[in-house]
């Protein structure tokens, strides 16, 4: 089958942009779906995972084949518009790109590829006709473990980890502060933000999601809320080390296999649906309902929330569906930054 | 072991057909620990070395490598001149950085129209590289301070000193990401159809890499400037002895390391970003360590090297079609510079062995002249 | 000594330990065979204790991997009070004194089981009270049945501590006396060779014009202790000045700070009349001063550059070795070829590396080079040392049609032979002082040998 693929793979390849008119047209079932990560692919624990999880779920119920491409360190987005390309050369559609650092690249090859679909997670700048922008309302999800926090933290004093200092992370932080401070108005946050770009290693470091997470609580923090992708388990580490709690992102983390050790500090995680975004676009696709542009998955659409694994949050669950509601019904706008 | 360092960043000389042994040798050797590795992997090596070669033989793929190579090559060169005097500038990867942000932030601000705007912005991430690498040269000669250690830690605070700039001063939202104001399309180095049979151009800057392959040759081996360069990186002490400043030149090549480092960012500042951002590639000032190490700071060697590591950097999306792990790549990459130095000290052995029996052997022959003159 | 510690290996010979012969590839085989050695500069770690220095490298273990620090104090306690060192296990290295360092080191071999000890020059480093405690020491290693090699430049010392003295001279052993049957002076001329060369009958090239002239010429080490103190010569044209001492007086330091590699206090330095005392090192090169080197492959050579790179070395900003910035490679390799042809330089090409040549062929290419561009003063350290006796002929040879030709000469060497036959005036270097002037035409090696180690002082 690989090999098959590889042999669609060369012919294609050679006359890339001659053939983007006449590219493959969108089958119903059996579709090829190509997937390209961002630095750190499957594995990594964080949000390459979440979409890794939302494409198997497709393979195994809709039925389509895939093939994964991972990104390198330090490449230039040149090497990431290729990558796409061969994707969709090699007859793959649609074709998913995880991440923003995708942008670019994806507006680009989506205009050589008119007839291949194409959806990119975390980004609504890279326009066009094939695109769809799979956005979540990170701030939102994070409001709610904000007020998780505040009423779980009994000094008044709560933190945040967050991996590198992207926009993107801002808006996990501004959502976070801003659930805090809506339940206890003079609450302490410490905030911090473990690598500056171009330095992403702050995803998947723990040993510096320890440190950071170390020097909170002895600063006084009972409760830290991360968005550290893989540096988040030095955070959970941190809080066991503490006997302190901690705040899960992306996934239900008490619930993970992985973070089985942490599940009794984790009290609540800040679900981001990245894999029912990528599995919803794959159904629509099979159905042939993919809409081009924004697919916004906010709390009204579910597609982030807070997780009860563990029953840590059951006392304060009715405050915090309270704030849910109020955000559903646009009495709180949560900010971004 | 100081012959071995002289010898591991090639400041010792391999003429002739030796000199081109070692590469041979390494690139079988790693092709060979390679294919162990996909076997062990349960993957054919055969059909992975086919595909690479298919890959690579592409008229579309060459004009990629071609791309991401001049990159490398002139990350390969700024390494490569603190070498030649056993300076190791590893502040590259901070150097072009910095240069880049500060570049891209004059570039976009486009107070000049055009080509101007182009030669300002390369202008001032040569200044901004060169100065970055004074700060070590300084600190080298005036506090004793190592230049690995000091360029190690202003790599650390050119990440944070380029992101505070991006998010304080010269940063625009876009998507989720933050980057410079994109440079005007007038300012954009232009590409060139170099290779036939494929619309990607190849990028402007492959002439800059290529007249500064040469200004490396010639200054380092045809100036006096170049010469007390390689001598005081071969012995200090005979340099000082000669009248080198080793002070004045430890500075100069600091600055001149760091000034082709700003050059780095520019192929994809000005041929294809055209912002700095958060996606702008890093890294590639340790590709050129590696780079440099593989061609031994000959001009030639590293281009060889930047092509042959773009190339494998490249394919790995092609090895990830056939389900190989694009880890891959980096074994190889690993094996080919391992290999790469073992069989060149392999090979220079052998050369000083040889050396000597042929000096002792000439020098013997005079000695009974009627012998010699039969032997001829 | 290197042999005999295992760091090289003897070309022929036997080395016998108790009358078994043994063979030492490295130190550890060596140390195996109960040899230890005391280097000349220590060789231990600042921020480690005693203890931890002592044990380095063969760590005492407790049931495989744990460190058993309490056996090894207690064996250090043990060595320390049966010898007399009063070495404390626990202070820090970097609180102790050199004295204290010094034992430190002879602890850490007996700790190994040496009953043989190396010590290399060990009262360079030590003052006066200092020595007189290592003597003490050292009186009580033997005692307890050690053998100790006690190597030394100090006639005064090696004839209160040894019981047995073997004097070497250009790597051969030239006696082997008894401290109580020789007196310093007699030891003295052992050292320095008490056959007398047949001096040079010459008529003299000594001119009036001063070529270099030195006044009151200080260097310090980093701790302010002067290692040359107030030295003061002028070399005329035409002359050869003689600079005779035992190795370590001074000499390389005096080279050094008059080619301006070295920073010094000076009253006057100027070269042909011109205050050259804050020239670079390159402009006094340039400006006429060439120089051979004590350590041509430290300070003379690229060993692993072909030689008529070498050509360039040191002369890299004059014809025929550079046109402007650029390199005149033709006009290097032209100039190479004629300095082997005239030098007899033994070499298949001027392609091959410097480190090819043999020690010889190299010193006649740094003769050749440094003889080029007509210099006015000549530095010659050790011109001949390790050279083999045709190319030292040679180079004397040069030297002295040189001198004829009005080049001033200032010779530093360790050879009688040399400085007699050579020198026009002779001047005796002692612990950074010129302490004695000779007039070669009438010295005898005696007074030369007695004024060069201090024996003669005060007689």
């Amino acid at each position: 089958m690989a090999a098959a693929a590889c042999g669609g793979g060369d012919d294609a390849s050679t006359t890339t942009e001659a053939s983007a008119g006449a590219s493959s047209a969108p089958a119903a079932a059996q579709a090829k779906v190509g997937l390209a990560y961002d630095i750190g692919g499957r594995g990594d624990g964080s949000f390459n995972d979440a979409a890794a999880a939302g494409l198997d779920k497709a393979v195994s119920e809709l039925k389509v084949e895939k093939k994964e491409l991972e990104a390198t360190a330090g490449e230039t987005d040149a090497q990431k518009e290729e990558r796409l390309r061969l994707l969709a050369s090699g007859g793959y559609n649609p074709v998913i790109a995880v991440g923003f650092a995708y942008s670019a690249p994806v507006a680009k090859v989506a205009a050589e590829f008119p007839d291949v679909k194409f959806a990119i997670v975390d980004d609504d700048a890279a326009k066009g006709d094939n695109i769809t922008n799979l956005m979540f309302a990170e701030e939102q999800g994070s409001f709610l473990v904000g007020v998780a926090a505040a009423l779980k933290s009994e000094k008044g004093n709560v933190g945040f980890v967050g991996g590198v200092d992207v926009p993107l992370i801002h808006k996990f932080e501004a959502g976070f502060e801003a659930g805090a401070k809506a339940v206890k108005p003079d609450i302490k946050l410490q905030s911090k933000y473990l690598t500056q770009p171009p330095d992403f290693s702050g995803f998947g470091d723990p040993a510096k999601g320890k440190t950071a997470a170390q020097g909170m609580y002895d600063a006084g923090a009972d409760v830290v809320y991360q968005a550290a992708g893989g540096s988040g388990a030095g955070v959970f580490e941190a809080a066991k080390a503490a006997k302190a709690t901690a705040i899960g992102v992306d996934s239900d983390q008490a619930a993970l296999p992985a973070y089985a050790d942490f599940k009794d500090v984790i009290i609540t995680s800040m679900i981001k649906k990245v894999d029912v975004a990528v599995f919803d676009f794959l159904q629509s696709y099979s159905t042939g309902a993919v809409k081009a542009g924004p697919a916004i998955y906010d709390l009204k659409a579910g597609g982030v929330d807070y997780s009860t694994t563990g029953g840590k949050v059951d006392d304060i669950k009715s405050k915090i569906d309270e704030y849910k509601q109020k955000i559903i019904n646009g009495e709180i706008t949560v900010p971004t930054s | 072991m100081n012959g071995f360092v002289d010898r591991l960043l090639g400041r010792v000389r391999l003429g002739g057909w030796l000199g081109v042994a070692a590469p041979v040798i390494a690139v079988v050797f790693a092709v060979l620990i390679t294919s162990g590795v996909l076997l062990v992997a349960g993957k054919d090596p055969i059909e992975a070395f086919t595909t690479l070669a298919d890959y690579g033989t592409q008229p579309r793929s060459m004009a990629m490598i071609l791309n991401t190579g001049v990159m490398y090559y002139i990350s390969a060169l700024a390494v490569a001149v603190g070498f030649r005097m056993n300076l190791f500038n590893i502040g590259v990867d901070g150097q072009y950085r910095l240069a880049a942000v500060v570049a891209a932030a004059v570039g976009g601000a486009a107070v000049v129209p055009g080509v101007l705007n182009i030669v300002l912005v390369v202008v001032s991430a040569v200044v901004v590289g060169a100065l970055w690498a004074a700060i070590a040269g300084l600190l080298r000669v005036y506090r004793g301070v190592s230049e690995v250690i000091s360029t190690i830690m202003l790599n650390a605070i050119a990440t944070g000193l380029g992101a505070w700039l991006v998010s304080e001063h010269f940063g625009v939202l876009t998507g989720n990401d933050l980057g410079t104001r994109p440079i005007p399309d007038d300012a954009h180095m232009p590409g060139i159809p170099l290779i036939a049979g494929t619309p990607v151009l190849v990028n402007g800057f492959i002439v800059v890499a290529v007249l500064l392959g040469i200004a490396y040759w010639l200054v380092l081996n045809r100036t006096r400037f170049g010469f007390e360069l390689r001598a005081t990186g071969k012995s200090e002490t005979a340099a000082v002895a000669s009248g080198v400043s080793v002070k004045k030149m430890i500075v100069v090549t600091m600055v001149m390391s760091g000034a082709v480092a700003g050059l780095i960012g520019m192929p994809e500042l000005l041929g294809a970003s055209y912002k700095y951002s958060n996606n702008f590639p890093a890294g590639l000032g340790f590709t050129g360590i590696a780079i440099a190490l593989l061609g031994r700071n000959n001009p030639v060697g590293m281009a060889v090297g930047a092509l042959l590591w773009s190339f494998l950097e490249n394919s790995s999306n092609q090895l990830q079609l056939l389900d190989i792990s694009k880890e891959i790549v980096q074994i190889m990459q690993g094996v080919i510079v391992l290999s790469v130095i073992i069989a060149y000290e392999l090979v220079h052995r052998y050369r000083i062995v040889a050396e000597q029996r042929r000096v002792s052997r000439e020098l013997a022959a005079p000695a009974e002249p009627p012998k010699a003159e039969a032997a001829v | 000594m290197k042999i005999l510690y295992g760091m090289q290996r003897p070309d022929e010979g036997e080395i016998r330990v108790e009358g078994t012969p043994v063979g030492f590839r490295t130190p550890a085989d060596a140390i195996a065979a109960g040899i230890g050695m005391v280097h000349q500069h220590f060789m231990l770690a600042d921020n480690l204790t005693v203890l931890e220095n002592v044990v380095l490298g063969s760590e005492p273990r407790r049931g495989g991997l744990a460190l058993d620090f309490a056996a090894a104090r207690k064996k250090i306690k043990e060595i320390s009070d049966a010898y007399g060192l009063g070495v404390r296990p626990d202070v820090p290295v970097e609180d102790l004194g050199v004295g204290d360092r010094q034992r430190v080191e002879i602890l850490k071999v007996l700790y190994r089981g040496a009953r043989i000890l190396i010590l290399d020059e060990p009262t360079a480093v030590l003052v006066p009270h200092e020595v007189e405690e290592l003597f003490d020491n050292l009186r009580g290693l033997v005692r307890e049945g050690l053998t100790i090699l006690f190597i030394s430049h100090k006639l005064d010392e090696v004839l209160r501590v040894a019981d047995e003295i073997t004097v070497i001279r250009r790597g051969t052993t030239v006696a082997t006396v008894g401290p109580k049957d020789v007196t310093s002076r007699k030891l003295a001329e052992l050292m320095v060779g008490s056959e007398l060369p047949s001096p040079e009958t010459r008529e003299s090239t000594v001119t009036d014009v001063v070529a270099l002239s030195v006044r009151d010429l200080t260097v310090r080490t980093g701790d302010g202790r002067p290692v040359v103190e107030n030295v003061s010569f002028d070399i005329h044209k035409g002359e050869v000045l003689g600079i005779a001492g035992v190795e370590g007086n001074g000499q390389a330091e005096l080279v050094e700070a008059i080619m301006g590699m070295r920073p010094c206090e000076v009253g006057a330095l100027t070269l042909g009349g011109a205050d050259i005392s804050h020239w670079s090192t390159l402009k006094r090169r340039a400006g006429g001063i060439g120089y051979i080197p004590e350590d041509r492959h430290r300070h003379g050579l690229l060993l692993e550059s072909p030689l008529w790179e070498n050509r360039i070395l040191g002369h890299q900003t004059r014809r025929p070795n550079v046109k402007g910035p650029w390199i005149d490679r033709s006009g290097a390799r032209a100039d190479t070829r004629r300095i082997v042809e005239e030098y007899d330089v033994r070499t298949p090409g001027i392609d091959v590396d410097a480190a090819t040549l043999s020690g010889g062929n190299q010193q006649k290419l740094i003769v050749g080079r440094e003889m080029s561009g007509d210099p006015v003063l000549l530095i010659a350290s050790h011109p001949t040392r390790g050279v083999d006796i045709g190319a030292q002929a040679a180079i004397w040879d040069h030297l002295r049609t040189a001198r004829a030709a009005g080049l001033a000469v200032l010779l530093i060497s360790a050879d009688l032979d040399e400085l007699i036959g050579l020198s026009d005036t002779l001047k005796v270097i002692l612990r950074g002082r010129i302490v004695a002037d000779v007039d070669p035409a009438n010295a005898t090696p005696e007074q030369l040998g007695s004024a060069m180690t201090g024996a003669g002082e005060g007689v």
